[in-house]
């Protein structure tokens, strides 16, 4: 009797007791292939939760949410993380493929030494569009003024989306009036602003996701959005044998670049788990899938040989030495900063 | 007979813009199209793959659970709030127990996130829904049980008492069997609003504990799949089941509703 | 019941004896309660909208930053919150009239049948309402998609409309089916019109069904969120989109919560409003209620 009872537990202890790792992801960021690559390799299970933008991550962890291992927050949200002591400090013993990521991609402004955060992957905010169309019409496509200016805007009434996120819409605002993307004066908001307004008119939508599509079938010409979004788009149109061709650049007055880190959260109940995972990412097979599949640039130099030819020599998606003087990270706002671009963000979508 | 008939006319619009809808849901429950916009072939293809994931069954599981926990304390609790408002001239207690049936979903969501957040420091999660659920529910079941109790002839309560039944032997003797299909009532009431809720659970769940209805909105938010039209059509079986059944055993259910 | 028997017989006696002790036996555990999970929590609303946002979220420490009125102020500053609280009055007006318009028709017709008809026809206003709320929505997601009409003020009007249709139809009919057909006959009998009878004798009548209907759904809309943020556009933003957004994306709380206290605010005004028409009608005209 005793003796059974025993081996319940046991079988218990082998079925029940199963490694979880739990991981608060960007939707679509991580292949289901190199998901399941990984789920075989370290015989555990991969559990995934998704969002949408850094606001809304680092909202809902105020708001109470637990039991993640790890999270891939863009810099400015490390920052924020850090500050907040949210984090667990990575153990780079545990990390043999460290060496992979490029120096320049090393040490960011916003984890020196990178003692909690390991880059995973970037992408830069810019422009796609239908390059056949818009060479049709005579109009330029390296500049922000396409989805800024009236005189532009005209030939393009109701085919031009944009980002719906507060953030991402001011930063292109902010740099085609010439400021910096992480600026803070209140008086270059209100111009921004201002911007804005004089040009919703001609837009079709504020959307997320839905460009990618509607780039790929033709009903939008021009989308502000990511990078590998567009990738996407392009693929798509080129799949479906479209009569014209998705292309996307960095305008000149400079972009947003965005650069997702893995972080272990301080409440991790397996570190050891998520460190096997950020170390079996950071193997060059695996880290070009993000590129590959995902079209999203690559900080590690081990992946390169990995990526195909047609991403890896994608400026927009691989920025040269060149491009990248052009962007910058974000960086998060202080309350009241953050009070004041909410009524912003209201106005612009009301008024 | 003009009239009567512009009547039925109207009431038969009124009820068709009611069901319609429904109707196009469970009809494309069963189209073989991923693209949910024409009738292309019938298929249960969407059902299958409705009952092989394990995120949706996961949160089904706590739906239930929370629905027959959080209905349960609040049926005990709501009992007591109906009898002591029918017995008794209270101030209190009538404000606590309707002030959250009346208010908007959202103002008790947000109160309580804060409280449980920045009072408590409570993780969010199992218990801060299911307290949340049982806040919402009391009135219900309070309201319908005094109902039930007006509805009585007091004289039977002072009969039993001048035989000399205790107090609580007239409870449970007397009242508890008369007023059993009001509780009955109530706790289906409270059960089904607790399963159907979204508000109130949307801003006190926080991330990793998910219900059938948060996980049907995200699924709504990401895409629009037949999924959903296959996991509404389930859904509406069952509550209709629920229905059937409340209305044989607690005809209360739905005429003290109104 | 049985397994209490075998207390001890004195024991259950003695705590129930007195009715003041069982008065408090019973109300004090809903109380208690209710006090706890509901009145505090509000309390602390109000309080809450008087501290300053913590540097990442959530309220700064009371001791560092004290209290104030910045977040009202930040709030009187731009008309545009204002805007929105009217916008939300708006909807919450329009919705209200067309489900009148559509839920009288029902209610009469219920009220005026064979009383054996009547609980089904009930049954079936209420059946759709049995389904889950967002599955009502996303079954407009359905059928407004293809005819290009999502995600505008009118898709969300109509989701408001069909969400709360039955808040209409109940009140109305518990009113119409008290009312006497013996007057209705008299104005027949008078040369009294189909219309005129409707105008000057069952209209009137069911204002108090009318004026409780009203508030039952109108209140639930001002706070709304889930309706405009599925079927709504960009610009379609309510009272309650706001409030979510100050918790769940801006991390503002105590913006959050002076927010919704105007909408509190708002909400008892239209509760008073109703209570006080509901029953200046029901004096008037003695009709049930």
């Amino acid at each position: 009797m005793k003796g059974l009872a025993l081996l319940l537990l046991m079988l218990c202890s082998l079925a029940c007791a199963e490694d979880v790792l739990y991981l608060y992801n960007w939707n679509n960021y991580i292949s289901e292939q190199t998901a399941a690559r990984f789920e075989a390799w370290c015989r555990c299970k991969l559990k995934q939760d998704y969002y949408s933008d850094n606001e809304e991550m680092l909202a809902k962890l105020e708001a109470g949410a637990t039991g993640y291992d790890l999270l891939v927050p863009t810099g400015n949200a490390v920052e924020t993380l850090i500050r907040k002591k949210e984090l667990r400090p990575i153990d780079p013993k545990q990390l043999p493929h460290f060496g992979n990521l490029h120096p320049a991609y090393r040490d960011a402004w916003y984890d020196s030494g990178n003692r909690y955060s390991v880059p995973y992957a970037y992408t830069v905010t810019l422009l796609g569009y239908n390059a056949t169309r818009l060479k049709e019409l005579g109009l330029p496509t390296d500049t922000w003024a396409l989805i800024f200016e009236p005189a532009y805007l005209k030939k393009l009434k109701g085919k031009v989306t944009v980002l719906n996120s507060q953030r991402e819409l001011m930063a292109a605002a902010l740099l085609y009036l010439g400021h910096p993307a992480q600026d803070t004066d209140p008086l270059h908001w209100q111009a921004a602003r201002d911007l804005i307004l004089r040009a919703k008119p001609y837009w079709a939508a504020f959307s997320n996701s839905t460009y990618i599509k509607d780039l790929a079938i033709g009903n939008i010409w021009v989308a502000h959005g990511y990078s590998n979004d567009m990738f996407r788009a392009r693929e798509d149109a080129k799949a479906a044998h479209r009569p014209f061709s998705v292309e996307f650049r960095i305008p000149k007055e400079g972009a947003v670049l965005a650069v997702d880190n893995f972080v272990i959260h301080k409440a991790s109940r397996r570190p050891d788990l998520a460190h096997r995972f950020i170390d079996f990412m950071l193997s060059g097979e695996n880290a070009a899938d993000v590129s590959n599949l995902i079209g999203a640039g690559n900080p590690n130099q081990a992946a390169l040989p990995h990526i195909r030819p047609e991403v890896a020599g994608e400026t927009a998606i691989f920025p040269n030495a060149a491009d990248r003087q052009r962007l910058s990270m974000l960086r998060d706002l202080e309350p009241a900063q953050r009070r004041l671009m909410s009524r912003i963000w209201t106005e612009i979508k009301v008024r | 007979m003009k009239r009567g008939f512009l009547l039925w006319c109207a009431a038969l619009a009124t009820y068709a813009f009611l069901y319609l809808p429904l109707a196009v849901v469970v009809l494309f429950s069963f189209n073989d199209s991923e693209l949910n916009a024409a009738w292309v072939g019938f298929t249960t293809h969407w059902y299958s793959r409705l009952l092989a994931d394990e995120v949706l069954l996961q949160a089904a599981g706590n739906s239930l659970l929370i629905a027959l926990v959080s209905s349960s304390i609040a049926t005990v609790l709501g009992t007591m709030a109906g009898i002591a408002m029918h017995r008794w001239r209270l101030r209190l207690l009538p404000f606590l127990v309707l002030t959250p049936v009346a208010m908007p979903e959202i103002l008790l969501g947000v109160s309580l996130l804060l409280f449980f957040r920045q009072v408590l420091d409570l993780t969010l999660g199992l218990f801060s829904i299911l307290v949340a659920h049982i806040t919402f529910s009391i009135g219900f079941v309070a309201i319908i049980v005094r109902a039930r109790l007006a509805g009585m002839d007091e004289s039977i309560f002072e009969a039993a008492r001048d035989l000399g039944a205790s107090p609580w032997r007239t409870f449970t003797r007397i009242t508890l069997p008369l007023i059993l299909p009001g509780i009955v009532a109530g706790y289906l009431m409270a059960f089904t609003l607790s399963i159907d809720d979204f508000v109130i659970t949307f801003f006190v769940a926080g991330v990793g504990m998910s219900t059938l209805p948060l996980q049907i909105y995200s699924m709504i938010k990401v895409a629009v799949t037949p999924e959903i039209n296959a996991i509404s059509t389930l859904l509406m079986g069952l509550t209709l089941t629920l229905i059937g059944l409340a209305s044989r055993f607690a005809p209360e259910l739905w005429r003290s509703k109104s | 019941m049985r397994a209490f028997s075998f207390w001890p017989k004195g024991f259950l006696q003695c705590f129930l004896k007195g009715d003041r002790l069982t008065r408090w036996l019973v109300t004090l555990p809903p109380s208690l309660f209710l006090v706890i999970f509901f009145l505090l929590p509000s309390l602390i609303m109000v309080a809450a909208s008087f501290r300053e946002p913590g540097e990442f979220g959530g309220l700064a420490p009371l001791a560092e930053r004290g209290l104030t009125l910045e977040a009202y102020r930040f709030l009187a500053e731009d008309i545009i919150y204002l805007w929105i609280l009217a916008k939300s009055f708006l909807v919450a007006g329009l919705t209200t009239l067309f489900c009148l318009l559509l839920a009288f028709p029902v209610a009469l017709l219920i009220a005026r049948s064979p009383k054996r008809q009547r609980d089904f026809l009930v049954l079936l206003v209420i059946l759709p309402f049995a389904s889950n709320f967002l599955i009502r929505i996303y079954a407009w997601i359905m059928i407004l998609g293809p005819m290009n009409l999502l995600y505008s003020p009118v898709a969300v009007i109509l989701g408001m409309v069909y969400v709360h249709l039955p808040f209409m139809v109940l009140p109305l009919y518990t009113n119409l089916e008290k009312h006497d057909p013996a007057l209705l006959e008299a104005a027949q009998d008078l040369g009294a019109g189909a219309w005129t009878r409707f105008w000057r004798i069952t209209f009137p009548l069911s204002l108090p069904g009318v004026f409780s209907g009203a508030a039952l759904v109108f209140i639930p809309v001002l706070g709304m969120f889930a309706v405009p943020e599925l079927l709504g556009g960009t610009g379609d933003i309510l009272i309650g989109n706001l409030i979510k957004e100050q918790f769940l994306d801006n991390r503002d709380w105590p913006l959050g919560a002076s927010l919704s206290l105007g909408l509190t605010a708002a909400v008892l005004g239209v509760a008073a409003l109703s209570a006080v028409l509901t029953r200046r009608r029901t004096g008037k005209l003695g009709a049930g209620t």
